[in-house]
């Protein structure tokens, strides 16, 4: 094979091997990072349910009909950030900028709603250190998981602003919407397991 | 995928697809199954959940294949490896604790 055809084959490697600009390919790489990241924290979640033995009923702590509302919310925004990706790669920034907002308000929403779930698991007894319901671990593992996705989506939440802020400017481009919905997605696919996981298992 | 008419249809048929096996992974939650079965579907369900974000609203799928596969094994190959022995070693910890409780009681 010439030394042309090998650059231009699939494993060719060439100036650009993964086909697709460096900010596009760091994203990629940051989400598999940051999933193995949250993979750890599930994992250890479950190594420590499974050695201590007793573990709370999810459902006699949360209100799984609330939890579920929190998914509906959620998948609905990715759903509008999809759209918004689409708008943009259509060469349609208005609709693209539409679609974000949208986002905008389901991520604050997702939000308004952890923060409510939050102080009813405090006002309730859950602490760092104790809860009524048994094992401490499990309030400690309810903290950091929620909250450290609680965090990403505030994170989301803030670079999906700046992409609208600056649309409404005019200074808008197009890989900056996929690559802020690529980010918005990876926080609905954490949510996927952290709700199966810790709210459903 | 999707039409010039209706450019974002796809994505709604989607949302309705992921909120469907949302609410069978909270019918399942509901039907009392045994615990590990219970696990091994609510994972499957999260599973494919996720292979429909990654694939299609991330577009994965109409990538290079290279970054495909650096994906697809960074995340499946790396967190099934993640999930499957350190569940293991947690039986293994609650047998040792339990002999112990009965050596110590």
């Amino acid at each position: 094979m010439s030394q042309t055809a090998i650059a231009q084959a699939d494993w060719g490697g060439g100036a650009s091997p993964f086909g697709v600009t460096w900010q596009k390919m760091m994203m990629w790489f940051f989400i598999v990072t940051d999933a193995l990241l949250f993979a750890g924290l599930l994992v250890s979640y479950g190594v420590v349910r499974i050695a201590t033995g007793d573990w709370p009923a999810q459902s006699e702590v949360f209100s799984l009909t609330y939890i579920a509302a929190m998914t509906f919310v959620l998948i609905t925004s990715s759903a509008t950030m999809a759209c918004g990706v689409k708008a943009a790669e259509l060469g349609r920034p208005a609709r693209a900028a539409q679609f974000v907002w949208l986002t905008i308000i389901g991520g604050f929403g997702f939000l308004g709603m952890q923060a409510y779930e939050w102080t009813h698991f405090i006002q309730d007894g859950g602490g760092l250190l104790s809860n009524p319901w048994g094992s401490p671990t499990f309030s400690q593992f309810f903290f950091i998981i929620t909250g450290f996705h609680g965090f990403h989506v505030l994170t989301g939440v803030t670079v999906l602003l700046v992409v609208a802020i600056r649309a409404a400017m005019g200074r808008y481009s197009p890989a900056g919407v996929e690559n802020a919905g690529l980010y918005w997605h990876f926080v609905d696919l954490v949510w996927v397991f952290v709700f199966a996981l810790f709210y459903l298992v | 995928m999707s039409s010039d008419a209706h450019p974002y249809r796809f994505y709604w048929l989607l949302w309705i697809v992921l909120l469907a096996v949302t609410l069978l992974m909270i019918a399942i939650e509901g039907a009392n199954l045994p615990a590990a079965l219970a696990v091994v579907v609510l994972l499957f369900g999260s599973a494919i959940k996720a292979t429909l974000i990654i694939f299609y609203y991330m577009h994965l799928k109409f990538e290079h294949m290279g970054l495909i596969l650096t994906v697809m094994v960074g995340l499946f190959v790396t967190g099934i490896l993640m999930f499957v022995l350190p569940a293991y070693d947690g039986g293994h910890i609650l047998e040792s604790f339990q002999h112990l409780r009965e050596y110590s009681g």
